[in-house]
């Protein structure tokens, strides 16, 4: 091609990816919720689980502790920050042990004397008022008097602290200067955040939006503010594996450019080569962009990571090229070999649409769509711009030895019998269960902050994270009954410790049924008036004191029952609204748990109430999730091992080539289980996709090397491309197996060990180098 | 500033001698220290808006070291109030306890505040907490007036009042924002308590009638 003529072409695709790249950044959204990277839950508990995996209102509460200060100091900084947050759309619920009765809503106080118990036990006669009233005297003049003198004419029988009393949660820490404390001197707070717990960008601005406020706060300085809470787990991993993971990236990139210059020792080859990669990487996020309203941030992750099999096809081009020979017709002899290769490894990363998961099916469209645009670019783009005159690699000295030493090694015909028997018994003697199926393993959190997180919780009484106490009714108002109905057996259960505290929702707000009931209790205005000035007999209240208190009964007379949703528009009504869920034409009601200590017992009496209530065990749920989606997974990649059978049998046009390519990939899959297996790693996801990834690169090998040409200076650039790839590809995940995060190291380890074992059995097993 | 208009409100209230020196004021404050556990009784009348009559108790108040200190009431019923860690719990027979902090009851902080640094005879812990005026009626008997520096706690009380004679102290009126008054009589005059009292009268039973 003319020399202007490949400039144009250089500059085409140039523009084109750059136009590309413009559209995708106006169009990609990034979502980090984990839940689109889980398998449709087919159990209704593993239904609930997904919805309620961090949207369950023990997954969206964070432990806040700030320390360094006066007890003095810090209860004013606790103070501060409580003002801060409250009235903030991001947190529903902000507690740090003072009640504030400004929280409940001047309209809704009324609602009083309907949603607290009193009256369930007690009329509201003269008796009962004079009682009441003989004890506020005693009130105003003990010390406590100026924080009851405001409330007294509204409110003489208390019932607002009665109320703050239920609310408080039951097994709440120790209040020192009218905040919450733990024993380590650290003031204690709650916050409930809207986001859900395991969507890190959602949680980090939350989380963001608490620093910002106590950095805000007067004498904050020389305080520290500590959190703890599985929304700021979420956040803490996820910075952490992304910024190891592009620490690593960082070193490796550099390394794997300089193999390549090393290995072509041209600067324009190698700027030339990465364009396949780049256009697949555009193409393959332009696809998601345009088929998926947003794409999953691991979705990219693992993508990028699984198109490393792309980088492939331009080395192949540049280490098969012969002196003087045209790349484009050096292509072409190539191609039949490199449709092949991409048509295999498409096939393997297909198998992640059949999963039937959303992020793994984005993750096949991705890989996919970019395979076969680096596969085409690759054939019918790059070699038109590729550097007219270049050094055949076949003459280098020590690819000749390497070749020469590669043939002669010994290729006795029982190796594949001992390695599989090899493989087989370790298998079988694995220590240690087979699959992970807890994936909080695969991102494991320091130990001092697990164990400050188990510190707090305890201190706060924070409920389970596990396990949750969920009712079923056909109305928001049929759950509030239902809970109402359960009470008595709750508290005999928290009597016989099987549980410390259940948290239900009527005991926020009652049904409409009681607050009717509580309502007809009430008196009339005329009767109330009488009660009161007959209580008033001899007491030196000023007259006509109380009118406040006549009136509001009379409101809460008359109002209409309090219901869920109106409640849940007042600040205090956010934590009934957490607990209320409407699915589908169901409604629940989630009860939190706290200290559980006899699951069984627990279980049975739920299993007495038949379908109504039920135990949900997250953390149950979210394993046998996880492995119903590894069967998915399984399943699809027999289907996929099955037709690349096929395939491949097709494109050699023999079932004897396609064995020699075959079984040393099958081969080194299984071996690379089996000496992860016997070092006692337990298979995780991240483990399959990465043996999959390994499977896809061992596939090209054994392909190109089951290829006979006859000509000695083929193979030797057959070996040279092979080389080129396998040290670049242990390079980058060898990189990965050393770091410290598990699903880094699980992807890492598997490919490194998964090239070696690839590279080395097709050579070994490579039919026709007996034959030299 | 606060120094300033404790100042001022004494000079047109208090119709006493003219103002003595920090250094006397230091000089009485020390001379009033007393081991701990010191205990005195008190009597104390309430004048509230909230009601026609004043209430009154008596009991006995008991500084028990550190910043704990305790209210006994024995009569009309008995109740005891003890502060200790910023919180006060409230005991009376046969009802459940109640807690609350010590920042919402102001009254109680500055109860606190001036009785700790009385009866420990620490006047410099007075002087944080504190804007002081000294007054000296005649030879034995003298008047500290304290304002509260702390502006939050000075919105809800405006000023206490410390009558003494010697090194005894006599009487302690809280004058709060809202007009209520507390005036409590200690020690021997605590028996003197009259049965209907009027703010007049203890005024001038604390002033030694």
């Amino acid at each position: 091609m003319q020399r202007r003529g490949r400039l144009l072409l250089l500059v085409l695709w140039l523009a084109t990816l750059a136009a590309l790249g413009w559209m995708v950044s106006q169009r990609l959204r990034i979502s980090t919720d984990l839940r689109s990277f889980m398998p449709a839950p087919t159990t209704p508990d593993q239904r609930l689980l997904m919805e309620q995996v961090g949207e369950g209102p023990g997954s969206r509460l964070l432990l806040l502790a700030i320390a360094g200060k006066s007890d003095e100091q810090l209860a004013t900084l606790s103070q501060g920050l409580v003002a801060a947050l409250r009235g903030d759309p991001r947190y529903s619920q902000v507690l740090n042990g003072s009640f504030d009765i400004a929280s409940l809503d001047d309209r809704l106080l009324p609602y009083r004397y309907l949603l607290s118990p009193t009256l369930d036990t007690q009329r509201m006669d003269a008796a009962f008022l004079r009682d009441e009233l003989q004890q506020r005297l005693e009130d105003l003049s003990s010390p406590a008097a100026s924080l009851l003198k405001g409330l007294l004419p509204r409110d003489p029988t208390l019932e607002v602290l009665k109320l703050a009393e239920r609310w408080t949660p039951p097994t709440s820490p120790e209040v020192r200067n009218g905040v919450w404390f733990s024993a380590q001197h650290e003031a204690l707070l709650l916050v409930q955040t809207q986001a859900p717990g395991f969507d890190p960008d959602a949680q980090s601005i939350a989380i963001d939006g608490i620093r910002r406020a106590f950095d805000a706060l007067p004498g904050h300085q020389g305080a520290t503010l500590a959190l703890s809470g599985p929304g700021y787990f979420s956040v803490l991993v996820n910075a952490q594996t992304r910024a190891q993971a592009e620490w690593i990236g960082r070193i490796s990139t550099v390394g794997f450019v300089l193999l390549l210059l090393l290995a072509y020792r041209s600067v324009s080859s190698l700027l030339l080569s990465a364009l396949p990669i780049a256009s697949a990487a555009l193409v393959g996020i332009a696809a998601l962009v345009w088929l998926f309203p947003e794409v999953h941030g691991i979705t990219l992750a693992f993508g990028f990571t699984l198109l490393g099999v792309a980088q492939e096809y331009p080395i192949r081009v540049l280490s098969h090229r012969r002196a003087g020979e045209d790349a484009v017709q050096s292509v072409r002899d190539l191609w039949p070999l490199l449709l092949t290769a991409i048509a295999s490894a498409c096939i393997a990363y297909a198998a992640f649409y059949a999963s039937g998961v959303n992020g793994l099916r984005q993750l096949a469209v991705f890989t996919v769509t970019g395979l076969l645009v680096a596969g085409f670019s690759t054939r019918y783009l790059l070699p038109y711009l590729l550097p007219e005159r270049v050094r055949d690699v076949a003459d280098m000295r020590w690819l000749v030895a390497t070749r020469r030493f590669v043939d002669a090694l010994p290729r006795p015909r029982w190796i594949p019998l001992l390695v599989a028997l090899a493989t087989v018994l370790m298998l079988v003697f694995a220590q240690g269960p087979f699959w992970q199926n807890d994936l909080s393993a695969l991102t494991p959190l320091p130990r001092d902050l697990l164990q400050r997180d188990a510190r707090l919780r305890e201190a706060l009484g924070a409920p389970d994270v596990r396990y949750l106490l969920v009712l079923a009714s056909s109305s928001d108002e049929g759950v509030l009954e239902l809970s109402e109905r359960i009470e008595p057996a709750i508290a005999a259960l928290v009597a016989r410790h099987v549980v410390d505290t259940v948290e239900l929702p009527s005991r926020y707000l009652p049904s409409a049924a009681v607050q009717r009931e509580r309502q007809q209790k009430l008196p009339a205005r005329d009767a109330l008036q009488q009660a009161l000035d007959e209580a008033l007999q001899g007491m030196p209240f000023k007259p006509g004191l109380f009118a406040p208190f006549v009136d509001d009964v009379q409101r809460a007379r008359e109002s209409p029952p309090l219901t869920p949703a109106r409640f849940a528009a007042s600040p205090l009504g956010q934590r009934l609204a957490a607990m209320l869920v409407q699915r589908d034409d169901q409604w629940l009601g989630l009860a939190t748990l706290s200290g559980l200590h006899d699951v069984a017992a627990m279980q049975a009496w739920v299993k007495e109430n038949g379908g109504a209530v039920r135990l949900l065990d997250l953390k149950d749920a979210a394993e046998s999730l996880v492995a119903d989606y590894r069967a998915r997974i399984l399943h699809a990649l027999l289907a996929a091992a099955v037709l690349l059978v096929l395939v491949i049998s097709f494109a050699l046009r023999s079932v004897r080539r396609a064995w020699h390519v075959l079984a040393p990939m099958t081969l080194a899959t299984f071996l690379v289980l089996a000496v992860e297996r016997m070092a006692g790693v337990e298979i995780s996801l991240f483990h399959l996709v990465a043996l999959i990834l390994a499977a896809g690169l061992g596939l090209h090998y054994a392909l190109f090397f089951e290829r006979d040409t006859g000509d000695a200076a083929e193979q030797r650039r057959t070996l040279h491309a092979t080389l080129v790839c396998v040290l670049s590809a242990l390079l980058v995940f060898g990189m990965l197996a050393w770091s410290s995060i598990p699903v880094l190291r699980a992807i890492g380890l598997t490919v490194s060990l998964g090239v070696a074992f690839h590279f080395c059995l097709s050579i070994l097993m490579a039919p026709h180098a007996r034959k030299d | 500033m606060l120094v300033f208009l404790g100042g001022t409100m004494l000079s047109l209230c208090a119709n006493a001698s003219a103002p003595e020196d920090a250094a006397t004021a230091r000089v009485l404050v020390n001379s009033l220290g007393r081991p701990a556990p010191a205990r005195t009784a008190f009597a104390e009348a309430r004048f509230l808006k909230l009601l026609d009559q004043p209430l009154v108790v008596s009991g006995e108040l008991a500084w028990l070291g550190g910043d704990r200190l305790e209210r006994r009431v024995d009569h009309p019923n008995r109740e005891v109030s003890s502060i200790a860690d910023g919180e006060v719990t409230q005991q009376r027979e046969g009802r459940p306890p109640r807690r609350f902090s010590l920042k919402r009851a102001p009254q109680l902080q500055i109860m606190l505040d001036s009785f700790v640094a009385l009866l420990g005879g620490d006047s410099e812990r007075l002087e944080q907490a504190f804007a002081i005026q000294h007054t000296v009626n005649d030879t034995k008997r003298w008047t500290l007036t304290l304002t509260p520096r702390d502006p939050t706690l000075l919105r809800t009380v405006s000023r206490i009042e410390i009558d003494g004679q010697g090194n005894e102290p006599r009487c302690m009126r809280m004058q709060e924002t809202d007009g209520d008054l507390a005036i409590d009589l200690l020690g021997e005059l605590a028996a003197s308590m009259p049965v209907t009292p009027t703010r007049e009268a203890l005024v001038a039973l604390c002033h030694g009638g």
